[in-house]
């Protein structure tokens, strides 16, 4: 059996690294008392895998991790024990048992959700996003282990809308084949709406997608 | 006055190195509302937050601090230099972790001192916080506290440390914050609060002191200039350790501390009496845990951290009384939630082969050894009860266990060292890995890795050799070159050294009167900070403060003191008696060893302390 945990990052942990983040969950599952299982080996670890890792800087609203468990346990049961050896910035929102041989949610992985809020010349960059909108190719230059490479974003936005004055959400894909940082979608704003420089901003992923955007834990 | 912005904090945060050591929201941090407690206790590390984080001092107080209802105490750490300049030039205050609140707005800031070379980070720290560094500058806003091994020697920073805490924290530090309640709930000035904090057993207020100096720059006189003030001030001893305070919970960093697991503290003091340990002498008596206590203790910890390594505190942990019922009942217990057992400061008179093999099971740490020493004449003169048939045996034991990765801590520069010493460690290491290959293949580990690591000796106050000089920097880096060549010759060796100018800086603050403060104020003026990093250490700005302020390194750092001179830290008593220490001295220089007191009483002084030291 495993769990599928959909848990919070809040905004003061964003700075916490992915490898950080796993080493506090796996101490979160040990202290829990949760029947997990180890690795083989010489030095045996818990076999918790993560569906993304966040990058640094960034908060998550429901980010999802897999549990494989060496004993059964209720949903109930599991997530109570869960949320009481969880820090107050680190919340358990929900799980879902599923068995063996459901795929890893890593596998299952699409797209993502983002909320940024515009720290700094929100209104320039909230009205570029129509236009961006209308191109059929948005060049941004992508860092790659092999060096920068220019990169059509344009494909991997699959919305992008304003919520008030300071804010905009976007889908932006997330997955081996592609994948779009909101880093690049704001450089691409940035040269569209004529700035000099990118903005300050602060994006939230707020969802991990799967495949027709459906919420990735529910898959 | 600088004031403190959560947003101009977060723009910072993203420019800085590992932000998240400034940022909190661990797993077991206390969050109190901070404006309904009645006493607010900044905890201070005057070191970057891995290093504070390690320490368990700051875990036991913080604990204990905020175990009163009616008191808060949050940490605060050195910001890492990159972090310490963004804050001074956006003008954003130091704060504390929990609730971002600055500094100054606490009603204590309290810093522990590990080490001499973080009194730099201690000025730092302050002035980060907009807190005037001088004691005498301070008309209001928090008292300074500070305690830790280094307050035994308090003068190079009396002139900006408002209170001192001597011996262990546990009962005087809740004494303490209560004694400021009061006389806040009363309304009384700052003066009549440092007043009734004097009265406490165990505090210092150096204000409250005067000192003078003889033409030759020894004391003259140190005496109190205030009817508060005792004229010795007695160090404080917890007597029954079991039932001490200590926590069940201990907060969980996200960013990975030096020393990031469980710590159970078996047993406080050491009776060995090797001459050049201050921590030896310091923490005397020996008291020591119950199993019961520490199994309950390791239990609740377990469920409270997640850890996955479990290490047992001392100075002497061999010398524990159950330590194999103890671990093996841990690596028993814990086997099968994969959590190993370490025990560090392994004394290698007292090794238990059936405990390496316990510790073990689970995980395979390297191995640390001290011989301090390569003669026995030389072992004998530090009183190092060890002979080098005790270590032989005992890396032999290891080897035959599975373990092939081995640590061997010396000291250079020790009283009467000569040539034949430093050869006696190259022979050492030479034995050592013979032992190695006496094991037969298979029953041995692959991969032998023998490391030698060879510091130099700082003599410190309340130890034997707190008369004796220290080596002169030249002569310390031809010793080390010396044994760099003696064991460049021994094949399968590391070797590694402390920078030999670092601790000349540590040997002057070891026994520095209150002149030694105008240089540390002048080396931070220089841009001094983080002396203990190698990366940061700025000689040249050192030199030149002690050229400013015309102190000569050497009357602290290698002068030898007489017998009837008055030294700095004589108002102190510390347990062990100066006659008891110059006794002692005395047999070291006639290379005489004084057996371990538990098998006879050595009159060191602690008798005098009604009860706490008990005849076993």
């Amino acid at each position: 059996m495993k769990m599928l945990v959909v848990f919070e990052k809040k905004e003061r942990l964003r700075h916490v690294g992915h490898l950080d983040l796993m080493r506090a969950m796996q101490r979160a599952l040990r202290r829990s008392g949760v029947p997990i299982a180890f690795s083989q080996g010489f030095n045996p670890h818990l076999l918790v895998t993560f569906a993304a890792p966040l990058s640094v800087g960034m908060p998550g609203l429901r980010e999802v991790m897999e549990v494989p468990l060496s004993a059964e346990i209720s949903e109930e049961e599991f997530k109570e024990k869960l949320r009481a050896a969880l820090p107050p910035e680190l919340p358990c929102v929900a799980v879902r048992a599923v068995e063996d041989r459901h795929p890893a949610p890593m596998a299952q992985l699409f797209a993502a959700a983002y909320r940024v809020t515009v720290q700094e010349n929100a209104a320039e960059i909230l009205a570029a996003i129509p236009s961006l909108l209308e191109k059929e190719s948005v060049m941004a230059m992508k860092r790659t282990k092999s060096g920068d490479k220019l990169t059509d974003i344009r494909p991997m936005i699959y919305e992008m809308k304003k919520v008030d004055g300071q804010r905009f959400d976007c889908v932006l894909a997330l997955c081996e084949a592609a994948t779009c940082k909101v880093e690049l979608l704001m450089d691409a704003l940035t040269a569209e709406s004529k700035l000099e420089t990118r903005p300050r901003y602060l994006a939230v992923r707020t969802q991990l997608l799967g495949k027709d955007f459906t919420p990735l834990e529910l898959l | 006055m600088k004031v403190f912005s959560a947003d101009r904090l977060e723009k910072l945060l993203d420019t800085v190195l590992k932000p998240s050591r400034y940022t909190g929201g661990e797993m077991n941090a206390v969050v109190k509302p901070f404006d309904q407690a009645e006493v607010t206790f900044a905890f201070c590390f005057p070191d970057s937050y891995e290093v504070g984080m390690s320490h368990l001092g700051i875990k036991i107080l913080y604990d204990i601090i905020n175990r009163q209802p009616w008191a808060l105490c949050e940490r605060s750490f050195m910001p890492w230099p990159d972090m310490a300049d963004a804050m001074r030039r956006e003008e954003l205050p130091l704060f504390s972790i929990e609730s971002r609140t600055p500094l100054d707005r606490f009603d204590i800031v309290g810093f522990t001192l590990q080490y001499e070379m973080s009194y730099t980070n201690v000025l730092e720290m302050l002035d980060l916080a907009g807190i005037p560094l001088y004691s005498r500058d301070r008309q209001d806003g928090p008292i300074i506290m500070a305690g830790g091994p280094c307050a035994y020697n308090p003068e190079p920073l009396a002139p900006f440390v408002d209170v001192f805490q001597i011996g262990d924290g546990e009962e005087m530090m809740v004494e303490a914050i209560a004694c400021v309640r009061k006389c806040k709930k009363a309304g009384l000035s700052r003066l009549d609060t440092l007043r009734a904090l004097a009265g406490i057993e165990g505090i210092y207020v150096p204000a409250f002191y005067q000192v003078s100096y003889n033409d030759d720059g020894t004391l003259a006189d140190f005496y109190p200039v205030d009817d508060a003030a005792p004229a010795i001030v007695r160090k404080r001893i917890v007597r029954d350790l079991d039932s001490a305070a200590y926590p069940e919970a201990f907060v969980v960093p996200y960013t990975e501390a030096i020393h990031d697991r469980i710590v159970l503290e078996i047993m406080r003091g050491c009776t060995k009496g090797c001459r050049f340990c201050q921590a030896g002498m310091l923490y005397r008596p020996v008291r020591e845990r119950s199993l019961e206590t520490l199994l309950a203790q390791a239990e609740k910890l377990e469920n409270a951290t997640g850890y996955e390594e479990m290490s047992l505190s001392s100075l002497s942990s061999g010398d524990y009384t159950h330590l194999t019922e103890l671990v093996c009942a841990l690596t028993e217990r814990y086997a099968d939630r994969k959590i190993s057992v370490s025990l560090p400061s392994m004394r290698i008179d007292s090794f238990v082969k059936q405990s390496l093999e316990e510790a073990q099971k689970v995980r395979k740490s390297g191995l640390t050894l001290a011989p301090e020493a390569g003669t026995q004449r030389m072992r004998d003169v530090i009183n190092k009860g060890v002979t080098e048939e005790d270590l032989i045996r005992a890396v032999t034991d290891a080897f035959e266990s599975g373990w092939s990765t081995v640590k061997l801590y010396f000291m250079i520069g020790l009283p009467t060292e000569t040539d034949e010493d430093l050869q006696g460690i190259g022979n050492l290491a030479r034995d050592v890995i013979n032992a190695y290959f006496t094991v037969p293949r298979s029953v041995r580990a692959k991969g032998l890795r023998v490391t030698c690591s060879a510091s130099t000796f700082v003599p410190k106050p309340f130890t034997p050799f707190q008369w004796q000089g220290q080596d002169e920097l030249p002569t310390i880096k031809e010793k080390q070159a010396r044994l760099g060549d003696i064991l460049h010759q021994v094949k399968g060796v590391n070797f590694n050294w402390h920078e030999p100018e670092l601790s000349m800086l540590e040997a002057c603050f070891a026994r520095g009167d209150r002149r030694m403060a105008d240089v540390l104020y002048a080396a931070w003026k220089n841009g001094c900070r983080m002396d203990g990093w190698t990366e940061f250490l700025n000689y040249e700005g050192w030199m030149k403060a002690f050229q400013d302020c015309n102190v000569d390194p050497a009357f602290y750092a290698n002068r030898v003191r007489g017998e009837k001179e008055l030294l700095p830290w004589d108002f102190i008593d510390a347990g062990v008696t100066k006659a008891f220490l110059w006794r002692e001295w005395q047999k070291a220089q006639r290379a005489e060893v004084t057996p371990d007191c538990r098998k006879g009483c050595q009159g060191c002084g602690l008798k005098r302390f009604e009860g706490v030291c008990v005849d076993r």
